[in-house]
């Protein structure tokens, strides 16, 4: 997809009826911006282990009132149980196939943004981010107020589907008042051709609030799913991400975690599971700005065939965090000699007293434990499979509420079960 | 019950094993002596079927079955056992789901009736108990900050748990004081009894005074140098191995 083919179909956004004009200005600045730095390639250091063949060679389009009627999706294949469920439909939202939530504030986009007194303009030296809001057609936004406890996990069911190349832009911001909690789940999923899912979530985390933020990429092996997540947090401010990634062709995460308050905790955590040609990528940013914050990153892949990954993850300790906590933790297995992993730990600190450790290892299933499996009586196959699930086990006992651990073990499980052989 | 015929072996082209003979009857307690790099290793990896090993030459039979094309895990169902030198870390997989799974496969290979976890339990309590062990070792990842001694009093809760027919004790009784080696050898001597064999694998006699063999072999580069019965033990330990050198 060339600039102008961008261009022709960004013509179309400003031409929509149902798009307020009121929100073309932000639209057309982010657009200009992004004409200006236009699609990264792979001389920007940041990017250059991202495969962009699927970008370059599709012409994706914006999606159609006709895209989204619902045809053969199954609900009950992705149903997460004691969970309230918000559904987008290739990049509508589905009213009727979502549940209301009388106890949070949703708030579609203009809502948003007039609620806000239009402060967001959302700058950017990121080009999906640029696009996302030149393009934003979907998402919706959340406000648990002051004092409130969300118990309940709030899904965002994100649904790509159809045989069109489509692109979608869900725009999200989740605000979390003072001393406040709740829990996200963002579920990617459907059996979509070529696609383009580029979202956008700002979380703001305020004074002594907690979010668990749970990311279920499960889209069909076609679609190129970009996400740029961006959180401030302020003071004794929790955030904990986890993410369960398999699905996609190409998929990139961009998050960028900033503790901006003293005190501020995050916990951000994958595990991605490649094959085929599949190349899922994590590349994540912690920010420390503020003294006595903790952050830990711990991203594990497992990686089988010619699938490859890459973890491009980064601390930065700017100069007043003294007192910072970090860790930054990359595993990876590879299930298969052809698969390739690229792993990136960066720490850069400008205080002096802080304790950060950073470590990636990279290799095959250890052979003496296999083999001491083995001796045990287990064949071959279980014992590379309970291998495995050791390896992966740490990260879902981070999973607090239990419904969603266990669909996501089930995934898990589904994928172990077709993608580790003999 | 374990019959090696002029077994030759080595890695790569290195030759380790140069010509073993060892029968080994039902009951019966043998020791294998000698030092660093005499092999001793080597065959009780062999007989577990490790495969980076070449076998050049000979033969071995369990139970009258030559066992060369089995893979490890049929061994382990057979009935032959290996407490490993260096137990494996196994990180984020708990013990009791190991040794469970273990027991299971065993279990279902011999056309009994998986267990649950309340019937695992039962059995496993009092295993437990017997070698001085906490409950709190079957929620510990295997062997992840076992000490010395608990890595080795973890195996032999596997061999209990497995009741195999053929143990091999590869230099169990390195890196345990004196009071854990007594705990570990009580257990062995109760588990001994006229249908089940032993092969310890040991540098020193200490071992061999609370695990008393019936036979002792001395593996000298290779090769059995010279077979005997206990009193071989004192022997050696006030000799050295050197005027056994040919």
């Amino acid at each position: 997809m060339k600039l102008l083919d961008f261009q022709s179909e960004f013509e179309k956004v400003l031409d929509r009826k149902h798009f307020s004009a009121k929100v073309h200005p932000l639209r057309e600045k982010a657009f200009n911006a992004f004409l200006d730095i236009g699609l990264p390639n792979r001389k920007w250091e940041d990017w250059r282990f991202t495969q962009f063949k699927n970008i370059s060679q599709k012409f994706y389009k914006i999606s159609e009132k006709k895209h989204s009627k619902i045809t053969d999706f199954n609900f009950a294949e992705h149903n997460i149980s004691d969970v309230d469920t918000i559904t987008f439909y290739n990049g509508h939202y589905k009213e009727e196939f979502s549940d209301s939530i009388p106890e949070i504030q949703l708030l579609n986009g203009l809502e948003y943004l007039e609620h806000y007194n239009w402060k967001y303009d959302y700058p950017s030296d990121c080009p999906f981010e640029l696009l996302n809001t030149a393009f934003m057609d979907s998402g919706l936004n959340i406000i648990i107020k002051k004092g409130q406890s969300i118990k309940r996990p709030i899904r965002f069911l994100i649904i790509s589907s159809g045989q069109d190349e489509i692109m979608v832009s869900p725009k999200i911001h989740i605000d979390i008042e003072n001393n406040s909690s709740a829990t996200f789940i963002e579920h990617h999923v459907g059996n979509s051709s070529d696609f383009l899912i580029n979202t956008s979530i700002q979380i703001k985390l305020l004074e002594n609030s907690i979010l668990d933020h749970i990311r279920i990429q499960s889209n069909s092996s076609k679609t190129t799913n970009i996400s740029n997540i961006k959180v401030d947090q302020s003071e004794d401010s929790h955030y904990n991400f986890f993410q369960l990634a398999f699905g996609s062709d190409l998929s990139r995460l961009n998050l960028d975690a900033r503790l901006n308050g003293k005190g501020a905790e995050c916990s951000l955590n994958g595990l991605s599971l490649s094959n085929k040609t599949q190349q899922l990528g994590s590349h994540i940013i912690t920010n420390h700005y503020s003294p006595n914050c903790n952050s830990s990153q711990n991203f594990k892949n497992i990686l089988q065939d010619k699938s490859s990954a890459i973890f491009n993850g980064k601390t930065v300790v700017h100069k007043d965090a003294q007192k910072t906590d970090s860790r930054q933790s990359n595993k990876s297995l590879l299930l298969s000699e052809n698969a390739l992993m690229n792993s990136n730990p960066q720490l850069e600190i400008y205080a002096d007293d802080v304790k950060c450790s950073h470590g990636s290892t990279t290799g095959a299933l250890d052979d003496d434990a296999l083999f001491y499996l083995r001796s045990r009586g287990l064949n071959f196959l279980n014992a590379q499979n309970l291998l495995i699930r050791g390896f992966a086990s740490e990260l879902f006992d981070l999973i607090k509420h239990d419904p969603t651990r266990n669909f996501i073990l089930g995934k898990f499980n589904n994928w172990l079960n077709k993608n580790v052989k003999i | 019950m374990l019959n090696i015929k002029n077994l030759h072996a080595g890695i790569d082209d290195k030759p380790i094993l140069q010509g073993i003979d060892l029968n080994i009857k039902a009951g019966e307690m043998h020791a294998i002596m000698g030092r660093n790099g005499s092999g001793k290793s080597t065959l009780s990896n062999i007989i577990t079927g490790r495969d980076n090993y070449s076998i050049t030459k000979g033969s071995i039979h369990f139970d009258n079955k030559s066992i060369m094309d089995w893979t490890p895990e049929k061994r382990s169902l057979e009935g032959i056992f290996m407490s490993f030198q260096y137990p494996v870390v196994i990180p984020g997989v708990n013990n009791t789901y190991f040794l469970k799974a273990a027991l299971n496969a065993k279990r279902k290979y011999n056309g009994q009736k998986e267990l649950d976890a309340a019937g695992f339990l039962k059995i496993i309590k009092t295993i437990l108990k017997e070698l001085d062990m906490d409950m709190s070792f079957l929620q510990r990842p295997v062997n992840q900050g076992f000490s010395g001694g608990e890595k080795k009093r973890n195996e032999i809760l596997q061999m209990l748990t497995l009741e195999p027919s053929l143990s091999i004790l590869d230099e169990t009784d390195s890196g345990l004081d004196i009071d854990a080696l007594k705990i570990i050898a009580e257990g062995v001597n109760k588990y001994r009894s006229s249908k089940r064999s032993f092969l310890v694998i040991t540098h020193y006699q200490r071992l061999l005074k609370y695990i008393v063999p019936d036979f002792i072999h001395v593996l000298i580069d290779g090769k059995i140098v010279k077979s005997g019965g206990k009193e071989l033990a004192l022997e050696l330990e006030e000799k050295g191995y050197n005027w056994l050198d040919s």
